[in-house]
């Protein structure tokens, strides 16, 4: 209800519209934007009834002012949920690295590669030591670029892919073990596409927010 | 003039450095909602910091968010609805080592600036 009073602010006064662009540009965070639009309308009236001139639309102009640029603001929040968007993806992508090594270990121990491909097995094992390279060297160097985390789901994928490719060939039945690790395998990639592409949306709007290409 | 301006740009670039510190330290007398801490961050620097207000925002989220303070909604009789930040014992801990911190570069600074004694002390 009060976001839809915040999107119509036609014929409002300065809080009511600074209040508006503010939730508007915060728009990366809903949850926030709303919280957000109500401490600092909060904010804003407790500073027009503090003003000496008493409460007037140029008090509520000077205590917007006094406030800073809604744009700015909304850039800092931006900064800061990019860090922690990283810090997330970074950690499922750990996840799924633990969790594909686990699911590679058992379908090497029970699956006959005689059946599969010939490629199978080396996408299976190359794919997965390349998205283990390239996190180790994303992690220290790229932590907050899009790059390394794609480029790990990339080779993950690669490798998840060989993967069932090797355990569907597989003729004389596969494990519920190997199966199990697939689903957590195809779980944790899918966790892990969903953060990566949040965390390239946050990305975006931080670099649009601060003027800066992305 | 202009080295008024440059000082003045001066003291808002570090007062952003340690915006986390100042607002735990506007906190450590007790719960505030945001427009209380901003007046006691101006009350207490004697209006030297002079951010825009809305820059305390970023940092209560932060800070929430690194456990270091709580908040809540609360409704005082007869009055408008407010977001209450609290203390919490890690961000105490959080204030009380960045004191420490402060203190130890502070002095560092003022010795290289030819106002204190020798450092380390």
């Amino acid at each position: 209800m009060a976001s839809v009073k915040r999107a119509s602010v036609k014929g409002a006064g300065v809080i009511d519209h600074y209040v508006a662009t503010l939730h508007r540009e915060l728009d990366f965070d809903p949850a926030l934007a709303e919280r957000l639009a109500c401490e600092v309308e909060d904010h804003l009236r407790d500073a027009v009834e503090a003003d000496p001139a008493g409460p007037s639309a140029e008090a509520e102009r000077r205590a917007v002012e006094r406030f800073g640029l809604a744009r700015e603001i909304a850039g800092q929040f931006a900064a800061d949920s990019v860090d922690r968007q990283a810090r997330r993806t970074w950690l499922t992508l750990l996840v799924a690295i633990v969790v594909t090594f686990v699911a590679m270990r058992l379908r090497i121990m029970w699956l006959d590669d005689g059946a599969a491909p010939a490629l199978a097995p080396l996408i299976d094992r190359y794919g997965f030591l390349a998205a283990l390279a390239v996190s180790a060297i994303g992690w220290f160097a790229f932590r907050h670029s899009l790059f390394a985390p794609t480029l790990c789901l990339v080779g993950l994928a690669a490798s998840i892919a060989a993967g069932i490719v090797r355990a569907g060939l597989f003729d004389q039945g596969v494990p519920l073990l190997v199966l199990l690790a697939a689903a957590g395998e195809f779980a944790l990639l899918g966790l892990l596409l969903v953060e990566v592409v949040g965390f390239g949306r946050r990305l975006r709007r931080t670099a649009s927010l601060r003027g800066a290409a992305p | 003039m202009i080295q008024y301006l440059v000082l003045l740009g001066m003291e808002a670039e570090m007062l952003k450095g340690h915006l986390d510190a100042i607002v735990l330290a506007a906190l450590e007398t007790g719960p505030a909602h945001g427009y209380a801490i901003i007046e006691t961050i101006k009350t207490k620097s004697a209006s030297t910091f002079d951010l825009p207000e809305g820059t305390v925002y970023p940092a209560l989220h932060r800070l929430e968010q690194a456990g270091l303070l709580s908040s809540a909604w609360t409704t005082p009789s007869g009055g408008r609805r407010r977001r209450i930040y609290s203390l919490t014992k890690a961000g105490a801990a959080a204030l009380a080592d960045r004191r420490k911190a402060w203190g130890r570069f502070s002095h560092a600074v003022d010795t290289l600036l030819g106002g204190g004694r020798a450092w380390p002390a």
